[in-house]
């Protein structure tokens, strides 16, 4: 049984999101595991969301209710109340945990639909969980192929090509008016989530330097810390105005804070290059006034929500076109889960050998021309039980796991592998980060642990298997695909 | 002769492909049209220089630097020269849309006007033809230029202080920096070409008809245009002026010298400009 409970900014306001984070928590899930009947355990934590995903045995937990206890485990963790968790989260049991982590990777869930960063750190979370030890047959499955679907939504649809967001209005507008961004400079006035996140993509845009100013000094040192910026202080921002173009500001002052007249003042100094202003705070730190002064730009929140919401029509259909593929790519999953029961496996396993015999024996028989009914009889038998029995073994084993507790369906998930039963293609760049050091890019993010490098000593071995004759080993060193297996 | 026959129309048929094929190209933003219509223009450029080529190499090469044809061929080939400067100097493809017509809007005045020849004194030829005439045509089509990148700068600008949206914005249109640098390059170098165009203009005045200043029109909105084009310059690079009022400036000075080129020279009579037939 798969579950996974989570907040994200939809349904947690800031304060309750920071409450709950589980990002300085070490080995969460490892003490969930011991906290809870649990088999498989990985939790996500972003400054906008915490999803706990879970893997269970049903009938080892019948009558406990789970997600409660998860709950519980993670209020205990935060030491906050379980009401406020209870009130603000959300559960997803079987596939609609899977299609939402699929909807999460493929950054369909993020408050900047479409923005790259939530893949980077699904992996990160995921490869700790590998770590620990809290990730198995079913979560590495279920990540992998997330990963899959994320890449697939990217490059299917334009969801990624310009993501629905104000910071993206921001970056959008700040292009048309300076051209490219390398060399601006930009100032970050107050913190604040959006804020950050503008600064974030202009920074991403590059944007050279980024200054961070706030009441509190330590604040803006702290956030200067994370994004690589400058902190100034509170008092010598309007000094400093002078060397930036583009300026966030998102501070809870109840008057404003930037005024025409010292814009005016600014301008002259800096002879009059362009500057523009984005002002995220409600209510707004920034004279309104601002604007109509010459190559001076104002845009308020409400002023990029119009210019996003705009955008937004434009782009839903590329979200309905995201959410197809990841309906698609569920109900694949779901026939995946479905197979890892013991009798199908068996089935499939006794279908494949027997498929084989009739091939191979086909294959002989027209080679021999003529041949009498004993003969053929024979021949017939014989192939069918070298099949069977060769696959007597293993399937006794796999017996006797499913007789253990939560191993089974690791074994499965391997036999599966190992015979290919699933028809999978094995696609040539494949495990290309298991096999390359040096390959250290996001794309290929290394997913380097014990039981992915057991897979491919496994994918290898079962290659030397298949590889016909022995003496020729495959070059590439790749696992055959499917059709070759056949036709040798 | 066959070649030089055919020459104006081929040069005249790729600038009206161009001008068209551009201007589809923009409104559908493809830019593969866009594209070819450049070739096009860049393939009528080549052309254009060869007729120009042909006019000073033959007999009355002296002749013909004062005739009607010439000089507004001379004009068109400027304007266009000054744009293929601009489009790889700053790689600003938009202004084909002011280029690309201007161009072929004066090669076809040029044309039309074969009969109209200047009586003027073989004085003005050589040295003086470059220093008046060469650099009085750079400054204009350098004007033009600007004149195109001021228009969409303001037209971008009323957007985005409008508030008017990203879709409207056109996805190809350049930055605001980008046409405020065209305007910035403009003042920079098209002043000082005017200015020397006009001073030599006096020069000769004075050498051939011993008087500077002669109340022409002709000479009253040159000057009009000298002194606008210098508080432009002095105010973009003294002052600091950027973006609106530049751009303001440089539409007002471009329409005064066509005003003065058009104008002046066909309606109004005046001492040395005269193109009345």
């Amino acid at each position: 049984m798969i579950f996974l409970v989570g907040l994200n900014h939809r349904c947690a306001g800031v304060d309750v999101r920071e409450k709950f984070a589980l990002t300085n928590v070490a080995d969460f899930e490892k003490s969930l595991l011991d906290a809870c009947p649990l088999r498989e355990v990985m939790a996500l934590s972003t400054c906008n969301r915490v999803e706990i995903l879970v893997v269970a045995d049903a009938d080892r937990c019948a009558g406990i209710d789970l997600p409660e206890a998860v709950l519980r485990h993670w209020a205990e963790t935060c030491a906050g109340p379980l009401s406020t968790l209870r009130e603000h989260t959300y559960r997803h049991t079987s596939l609609d945990a899977v299609t939402h982590l699929f909807c999460v990777a493929a950054s369909l869930d993020s408050m900047v639909m479409g923005e790259p960063q939530i893949l980077g750190q699904l992996k990160t979370s995921y490869r700790k969980a590998v770590e620990t030890g809290t990730a198995r047959v079913i979560i590495n499955r279920l990540l992998h192929k997330s990963f899959s679907v994320a890449k697939r939504v990217r490059t299917e649809t334009g969801i990624a090509s310009s993501a629905v967001s104000i910071s993206y209005a921001a970056v959008e507008l700040a292009k048309k008016i300076f051209g490219e961004l390398s060399g601006k400079t930009a100032m970050l006035v107050g913190a604040g989530e959006m804020a950050e996140l503008a600064a974030t993509h202009l920074l991403a845009s590059g944007i050279e330097k980024l200054y961070i100013t706030n009441r509190t000094f330590s604040r803006a040192q702290e956030l200067a810390k994370t994004m690589h910026g400058e902190a100034i202080l509170f008092e010598g921002m309007v000094e400093q105005l002078r060397d930036v173009d583009i300026v966030i500001s998102s501070t809870g002052s109840p008057t404003a804070i930037i005024r025409a007249k010292d814009i005016r003042e600014v301008l002259k100094k800096r002879r009059n290059r362009a500057m523009f202003f984005i002002d995220i705070a409600v209510p707004r730190d920034i004279d309104p006034d601002v604007n109509a002064l010459d190559n001076v730009y104002l845009y308020d929140i409400d002023d990029l929500k119009e210019v996003v919401e705009e955008n937004m029509s434009a782009r839903q259909g590329e979200a309905v076109k995201a959410r197809a593929i990841v309906e698609v790519e569920t109900q694949a999953f779901a026939t995946w889960l479905k197979s890892l029961a013991l009798q199908p496996t068996i089935t499939d396993l006794l279908g494949r050998a027997e498929d084989v015999a009739s091939r191979e024996l086909a294959k002989t028989l027209k080679r021999l021309g003529e041949v009498d009914d004993q003969t053929r009889l024979a021949l017939e038998v014989l192939v069918a039980s070298v099949s069977r029995k060769l696959l007597h073994e293993p399937i006794c084993f796999l017996k006797r796991r499913t007789r253990e507790e939560g191993s089974a369906e690791r074994f499965i998930d391997m036999t599966r592998r190992i015979f290919n039963l699933d028809a999978d293609a094995v696609i040539e760049d494949a495990h290309l980060d298991r096999r390359t050091v040096d390959d250290d890019t996001a794309e290929n993010d290394a997913l380097d642990c014990e039981c992915c490098r057991d897979d491919a000593l496994l994918s290898r071995s079962s290659l030397e298997f298949q590889a016909d004759p022995p003496e020729q080993p495959n070059q590439t060193g790749l696992p055959n695909q499917p059709s070759q297996t056949g036709q040798k | 002769m066959a070649l030089p026959e055919l020459l104006p129309i081929l040069v005249i048929a790729l600038y009206f492909l161009g001008t068209v094929l551009f201007v589809v190209g923009s409104a559908l933003r493809n830019e593969f049209l866009k594209n070819t219509a450049l070739g096009l223009a860049a393939l009528g450029f080549a052309l254009h220089t060869l007729d120009l080529a042909q006019f000073l190499a033959g007999a009355e090469a002296a002749r013909n630097l004062t005739a009607g044809r010439f000089l507004f061929c001379l004009l068109g080939w400027g304007i266009l020269f000054i744009f293929l400067l601009l489009w790889w100097r700053l790689k600003l493809k938009f202004l084909a849309v002011v280029a690309m017509p201007l161009a072929l809007v004066l090669y076809i005045t040029a044309n039309a006007t074969v009969g109209v020849n200047t009586k003027l004194p073989p004085m003005l030829s050589g040295l003086f033809f470059f220093l008046h005439i060469g650099t009085l045509f750079s400054s204009m089509a350098l004007l033009a230029m600007a004149f195109g990148a001021g228009l969409a700068f303001l037209h971008l600008e009323k957007r985005i202080k409008a508030k008017a949206g990203l879709k409207q914005f056109q996805k190809d249109m350049p930055s605001l920096d980008t046409f405020d640098r065209v305007n910035h390059f403009v003042a920079l170098c098209g002043f000082p070409l005017y200015t020397l165009g006009l001073a030599s203009g006096y020069v000769w005045a004075w050498l051939s008809a011993r008087r500077v200043f002669s109340l022409d029109p002709k000479e009253i909105v040159a000057l009009i245009v000298l002194g606008l084009y210098a508080y432009l310059f002095h105010q973009r690079l003294a002052m600091g002026w950027r973006g609106r009022k530049p751009a303001i400036m440089a539409i007002c000075v471009f329409l005064l010298t066509v005003i003065s080129m058009l104008g002046i020279n066909f309606l109004v009579p005046t001492t040395f400009h005269g193109f009345k037939p």
